[in-house]
């Protein structure tokens, strides 16, 4: 006897991603979703952006890494609150791991950045409630990772092009990469940094505070 | 693999609700954006279900293609070679549509008293 069905394979994350989205926006909480490859600098734009915030901002970080709380010992040298979320072996940050990470934190947060585990994949299909999506490519990477990727690209809404200081070094084509994440997401936003120099930043700190 | 995991916990859940009756085969809607590489879904599905009370359990996977509607026209169409204008109208106004499902479709479930024989599907 066959039985259709309708039941999404997440759907107990996507229930509880839910409740955190309807948290953040009574709130009025700016969540933001970063996902990379590992190494292309999420951590380093994090530290430049708490960096560049008043200490009386609301600002606050959930980092996820499989093993060390070595970003969060970075982070929180600025002053807001960060933790780390060891995930013990998944790749991917889900969003029971967000709630409970931010578990006693108080709840009018501005912005909370959720840094996710370095990977371009499993990421892609947890929903954390988050409000806005940012996929973080480095210029030391390939000009097709959108192509190679397209539902993680497909997903975001912002694509940060970070290290942009090495672009003289490398053979890296920006205008390129910045075309080949519009093929598949003709809607994204994208903004060309650079952590080590700065430039750019102001750029990003807007497009932030434009979602406030 | 916690995708997989989450598969077969939903497999689970829906085989309570219909009495706890014996799931021969689980039907997966699985889009091309939805971040799952088919095999390695497969591969971690087989592996689970190994020695699990579910087993024997036969998985069948349904791609879903990534599609795009047309607002001008409104055609839906198959997004070819990453190219996101309309396939009918070519025009560049286009929205997403599908191929971001991850979904249980179907399950196949086994007559109680019904002395059915292990699986045989894909």
């Amino acid at each position: 006897m066959r039985v259709p069905l309708e039941r999404k394979v997440l759907n107990e994350n996507d229930r509880v991603a839910a409740g955190l989205r309807e948290r953040f926006a009574r709130n009025r909480t700016f969540c933001l979703n970063l996902i990379s490859s590992p190494g292309s600098g999420k951590t380093a734009l994090l530290e430049r952006t708490l960096e560049g915030f008043r200490p009386a901002r609301r600002i606050a970080v959930l980092t996820g890494d499989i093993q060390t709380d070595n970003d969060a010992r970075r982070l929180a040298r600025y002053g807001f609150p960060v933790r780390q979320i060891t995930t013990g072996g998944a790749c991917h940050l889900d969003a029971r791991m967000v709630e409970r990470g931010l578990e006693g934190w108080p709840e009018d947060c501005e912005i909370l950045f959720l840094e996710n585990v370095g990977n371009l994949v499993c990421p892609t299909s947890y929903d954390l409630g988050e409000s806005a999506r940012a996929v973080v490519l480095s210029v030391t990477e390939g000009e097709d990772k959108p192509l190679k990727y397209p539902a993680t690209f497909h997903h975001a809404d912002l694509m940060v092009l970070n290290k942009i200081d090495l672009l003289p070094y490398v053979p890296f084509q920006a205008p390129l990469a910045c075309e080949n994440a519009r093929r598949v997401q003709p809607e994204i936003e994208i903004v060309e940094v650079s952590c080590t120099t700065g430039q750019g930043l102001d750029q990003w700190r807007a497009w932030l505070e434009a979602h406030l | 693999m916690s995708i997989a995991a989450a598969v077969l916990e939903a497999v689970r859940a829906e085989s309570v609700l219909h009495g706890g009756a014996h799931v021969s085969c689980a039907g997966l809607r699985i889009g091309e954006l939805s971040g799952v590489e088919p095999e390695s879904l497969r591969f971690c599905l087989e592996t689970l279900v190994t020695g699990d009370p579910l087993d024997p359990l036969a998985f069948d996977l349904e791609i879903r293609p990534w599609t795009r509607r047309c607002r001008d026209c409104g055609a839906e169409f198959r997004v070819v070679d990453y190219n996101p204008a309309c396939a009918l109208c070519r025009s560049a106004n286009t929205e997403a549509a599908g191929g971001d499902e991850m979904e249980l479709s179907y399950l196949e479930l086994e007559e109680p008293g019904c002395a059915s024989p292990l699986n045989e599907k894909s």
